[in-house]
């Protein structure tokens, strides 16, 4: 049996997407562009999914909908698109220390294409200092880019407040939602946002597949040149398989919302206290109130992420750590150094994040094992201080 | 290849790991790593006398904080150390660790370096009460890290000492890791032969000693500091491209390039 507790890596596709896209791999696979009966219904198939997709973040405009290849490609033809069309406005952009590594390196893209990019500094909990954002604002400002929330500690972030900022200046406000798309309704009419970065996977549709929903009125320049698809905005035949599954799953998303993140906030609050409680030196990261129903942040002290890993695989948990001893780099996550951690406190971290299909046993065999695989780490480590390991070997006793 | 992507031996090694512990009034005591790095690895030695009257280490102890290979790399050097004479232990190369190991992926191959660091450090504590705290390096990479690729291109534009005539890189676009006084004047002579010399250094300022600094500042050796070779990449069986690590900016950049040379570090 297998315990998996890495949502925000992967999720699984819903059995009823899965059921909702078969027939548009092998039965009805014409393209939306033919103009035979068989590509009409395609173009159909399209139109009520953009719909469904619209329906979910609650706009009235169908057509304010940008199906793309995933995340990563919207946030490019978001930020690449913005500043492009806008260069003759200003070429400065704003976006955040902790956003999404594709947003990071979008960025440092457009700073070697000339463009200025400031990036907001975050608290303690990783959550976007909006004092700062006033004051780097300039009569050059011509986007702001942060997630609604951060993908790794799962702190929310002042959405509305920075909208508001924006709105004020006159500055475009793009948002990246993947990781809050699950857990907490978005309403582009509550809160006017002129672009929005959305994923299919991480409501639990197919990966491949992601929308950028675009104010009307905004406007980008393409980054994908072709056939002129989707309003010329990103070119190439649709994928409708995957665009019809994702929109099963913004519909089925949108009707469970509330029940799924009231059902995930007690499962996180359960490993939160179950996991300080039980192991000493032991912190949460991110913010206690303000975060990611589905996530939970830790680190322990005196250890490594690697090791905790590799350790919780062997009794098969699936969980993932900030170290930078398993990352590309080796360099730790940034989130977590631009939080204030010390580099040996980002080592020690793990990442724990819930989904649909968590059930409680999940969460107990983690706070059952995972007491123990630490203090065994512990022990072995040069840096845990003597009274603690006294007290791990009087336990014993 | 994953950089957790271990054999079955590292993994016994990380799960059973052998002789850990400390040895209240060791003989030698070796300290390398740095936590801020993700490694730090203590070794505790015993030194007694066999019947043919050479030091051996008796016995040998660990702690270690750091990742899967670092714990098991510490475990297995202490295996193949105890028991054997202190000549014999001094010459174990992070290569022998690796090996023993059937292998480690070569993002982790650092941590076996570490291990035979830690147990040198110790022997030289005891042999001449040399400091235990071995400093490895000042950017916690540039000595320690095992270059992606660069192995795999050996002979093919990756070069470990220069090649007897220069001739043969003529021409060249030609990336030089510092490493030391040697790889400078290589650098420098090399423009001679090439009008594109690029010297990779971790440090912020003009490396070498004072004579060479001042032959670089004048020459046109390009400069990269505060940066670090992550990887080589190519084509065709051919380097064609190295994958470059700017601590300062934080980031990591391609260059175009058709040689490289990492010479043997020797002052």
């Amino acid at each position: 049996m297998s315990f998996y507790l890495d949502y925000q890596a992967a999720k699984p596709v819903d059995v009823r997407v899965v059921s909702e896209m078969t027939m548009y791999l092998n039965q009805k696979f014409a393209n939306p562009s033919s103009l035979h009966c068989e590509g009409d219904e395609a173009t159909d198939a399209l139109s009520d999914s953009r719909q469904k997709v619209a329906d979910f973040i609650n706009s009235p405009n169908p057509d304010s909908i940008i199906f793309t290849s995933g995340a990563t490609e919207s946030n490019n033809l978001a930020i690449i698109g913005a500043a492009m069309r806008n260069q003759k406005k200003g070429n400065h952009i704003i976006i955040s220390e902790i956003e999404h590594i594709s947003i990071l390196n979008i960025a440092k893209y457009l700073e070697r294409q000339g463009f200025k990019v400031s990036r907001v500094p975050v608290d303690q909990y990783g959550i976007v200092r909006l004092d700062k954002l006033a004051r780097l604002i300039t009569d050059k400002t011509i986007l702001i880019s942060i997630s609604t929330a951060s993908n790794e500690v799962g702190s929310l972030q002042p959405i509305g407040k920075i909208s508001d900022i924006a709105t004020k200046n006159n500055i475009l406000f793009h948002t990246d939602a993947v990781a809050s798309e699950s857990v907490i309704p978005l309403d582009v009419q509550e809160i006017p946002f002129d672009l929005v970065t959305l994923s299919s996977n991480d409501i639990y549709g197919p990966r491949g597949v992601g929308a950028l929903y675009l104010k009307k009125g905004v406007r980008v320049n393409p980054i994908i040149i072709g056939g002129g698809q989707e309003r010329g905005l990103r070119s190439g035949s649709e994928n409708v398989p995957g665009i019809v599954g994702f929109a099963k799953a913004a519909e089925i998303m949108k009707a469970e919302i509330n029940n799924d993140a009231e059902r995930l906030k007690i499962l996180r609050d359960k490993v939160i206290k179950g996991i300080l409680e039980s192991i000493p030196k032991s912190y949460l990261n991110g913010h206690p109130e303000l975060r990611l129903p589905y996530n939970a942040h830790f680190r322990f002290d005196y250890i490594e992420g690697e090791s905790l890993i590799l350790s919780l695989k062997d009794e098969n948990v699936a969980v993932a750590t900030g170290s930078a001893c398993s990352s590309k780099t080796l360099e730790p996550s940034h989130t977590l150094i631009a939080m204030g951690l010390l580099h040996e406190e980002a080592h020690g971290s793990l990442v724990v994040t819930l989904g649909r299909y968590t059930q409680e046993k999940d969460i107990d065999k983690l706070i059952e094992v995972l007491p123990n695989i630490v203090k065994r780490l512990r022990l072995l480590s040069p840096l845990t201080p003597p009274d603690l390991i006294k007290k791990y070997n009087e336990v014993n006793e | 290849m994953k950089s957790t992507e271990y054999t079955e031996k590292v993994l016994d090694h990380f799960r059973n790991p052998r002789n850990v512990g400390v040895i209240e009034n060791p003989d030698g005591y070796g300290k390398v790593g740095n936590p801020i790095c993700g490694d730090l690895m203590y070794m505790y030695i015993k030194v007694a006398k066999n019947n043919n009257d050479e030091e051996y280490i008796e016995d040998i102890k660990f702690k270690t904080f750091g990742c899967g290979s670092a714990v098991a790399t510490s475990s297995m050097i202490t295996e193949m150390a105890k028991g054997i004479t202190l000549d014999e232990a001094y010459k174990i190369t992070r290569q022998d660790v690796a090996d023993e190991l059937e292998g480690l992926p070569p993002i982790k191959m650092h941590c076996s370096n570490l291990a035979a660091d830690a147990l040198k450090a110790a022997i030289d504590n005891y042999r001449t009460g040399a400091e235990p705290e071995v400093e490895v390096a000042t950017s916690c990479q540039l000595e320690i890290r095992v270059i992606l690729g660069f192995d795999e291109f050996l002979g093919k534009g990756a070069f470990r000492e220069a090649p007897e005539n220069l001739e043969e890189l003529r021409d060249k676009r030609i990336l030089i890791i510092d490493s030391g006084d040697n790889s400078l004047e290589l650098a420098l002579q090399l423009t001679e032969y090439t009008g594109r010399v690029i010297v990779v250094t971790s440090s912020k300022g003009v490396p070498g000693r004072e004579e060479i600094a001042k032959n670089l500042k004048k020459s046109d050796v390009k400069i990269l500091h505060q940066s670090d070779l992550l990887e080589v990449k190519g084509e065709l069986d051919e380097v064609e491209r190295v994958v470059l690590h700017d601590y300062d900016e934080d980031e990591n950049y391609e260059l175009y390039v058709d040689v490289v040379i990492k010479l043997n570090y020797r002052g």
